[in-house]
């Protein structure tokens, strides 16, 4: 009882909590990213970390949260085009952390956090639903049939996980002649009825999703908007190890949810996203 | 009055400049042809990954080109990644510059897959023919 008292304490301030795994993704992403425009970063790495040690306590500028966001910026304007999207993201939310850090206003924190990932969820689905690849099934049947989806769980499917082996050696294969020729192939199912499955679930994707933007808009911090948001988070981790982009939903959800086994989940999945980044397991 | 147009600005300015990316993204996916998977417009996962794309090249091989060449990995890149008219021409310029060759046609194809008979072909998305002496 008194480890789970010692965990409620931890778990009631969210910004501080939230603040602390920020900075853990943010600190793991930016090493994995480092050797990117090592020109610019150099020096913003040097004087961030000179500045932290020596002068931390005598500004009031938050040094640790403008280097990050000096690092993140350093890309974005280089490699514009090559960034993953929650790159965007987690500059979004390191601006609105630093912002917070001068009007201290713990309601406009959150509702910029709010809104972003309302923001974030709503265009996903938007561009899913503009997507004929995706809405058709055409998408998700290929991703199964190349073995790219459920990846962990295939292995207990050892015939599916050989198709799909056997998908991708033909797919190589046909890039390796004269696409002029005309030439296709045909990608044997890793399951029985995958077309009917691809398309059941490219709809449900969007369902849920959208469940999720409508909740987070309407109630942020209900009870039933986290539930369903945590086993979206949960459900795209067992796809695919997204570990990168999940953590940082997993972060907007430990600032917005108010229950404290739920925020508690949150924790557990930012810091099993962050375990799996750094041993490169999960993708950052 | 200026409070509450600090305050709306404070709570709206960051969800803002997220939908100015994502308006970017879009304007580049429609006329520029970007992958969806990039430009922080959150498409990914919504179409087959532009690795998939192919650059073919009739009579020389991709792989030569590429080797020990970073402007060339970066020019194919984009070429993968946007595949449109202009980085169609510039992958041609450098190619025709790197290899001293009069003329060169480039192609780029994507794949296109139909679950219902699990058809798997490529469709040619552009192309270009170029000649050394029109540069």
């Amino acid at each position: 009882m008194k480890y789970w008292t010692d965990i409620k304490d931890h778990l009631k301030d969210q910004i501080s909590l939230a603040g602390q795994l920020l900075l853990l993704i943010l600190a793991a992403y930016v090493f994995m990213m480092a050797d990117e425009n090592r020109r610019w970063k150099v020096p913003i790495i040097f004087i961030g970390l000179l500045s932290y040690f020596l002068l931390r306590h005598k500004k009031k500028h938050p040094i640790i949260w403008i280097t990050f966001l000096g690092l993140l910026t350093v890309d974005l304007y280089h490699n514009y085009f090559w960034l993953a999207n929650h790159h965007f993201m987690l500059m979004f939310i390191v601006l609105s952390v630093l912002i917070y850090h001068y009007h201290k206003r713990s309601d406009i924190l959150l509702k910029n956090i709010q809104i972003l990932l309302v923001i974030v969820v709503l265009t996903s689905v938007v561009q899913k639903l503009t997507s004929s690849q995706f809405m058709t099934g055409n998408f998700y049947y290929n991703m199964f049939n190349h073995g790219d989806l459920f990846i962990n769980f295939m292995n207990f499917f050892p015939e599916s996980l050989e198709i799909a082996k056997s998908n991708s050696k033909s797919v190589i294969d046909l890039q390796a002649t004269d696409p002029n020729i005309g030439e296709s192939i045909v990608l044997r199912d890793v399951f029985p009825s995958l077309s009917s499955i691809s398309y059941i679930f490219a709809w449900i994707t969007v369902v849920i999703e959208l469940v999720v933007a409508i909740t987070l808009l309407l109630k942020p911090k209900g009870l039933w908007t986290h539930l369903v948001f945590t086993m979206m988070i949960i459900g795209i981790l067992c796809t695919r190890f997204e570990t990168g982009f999940m953590a940082l939903l997993a972060i907007c959800g430990v600032y917005l949810c108010n229950n404290l086994r739920l925020r508690l989940v949150y924790v557990l999945i930012v810091v099993g996203c962050f375990t799996l980044m750094i041993t490169r397991i999960g993708y950052h | 009055m200026a409070n509450t147009a600090r305050e709306l600005i404070l709570k709206y300015g960051i969800p803002s400049l997220a939908v100015v990316i994502i308006a970017i993204q879009l304007f580049y996916v429609n006329t520029k042809n970007l992958s969806k998977w990039k430009g922080g417009g959150y498409g990914m996962y919504t179409e087959i990954h532009y690795f998939s794309n192919q650059i073919y090249i009739p009579g020389m091989s991709l792989d030569s080109l590429l080797k020990d060449n970073s402007e060339m990995k970066s020019t194919l890149g984009y070429l993968m990644l946007m595949p449109n008219k202009d980085n169609l021409n510039k992958a041609g310029e450098l190619i025709l510059k790197t290899t001293q060759k009069d003329s060169i046609h480039i192609q780029i194809w994507k794949p296109i897959v139909n679950s219902k008979d699990g058809f798997y072909s490529r469709v040619l998305i552009d192309e270009v023919h170029l000649k050394a002496t029109e540069l």
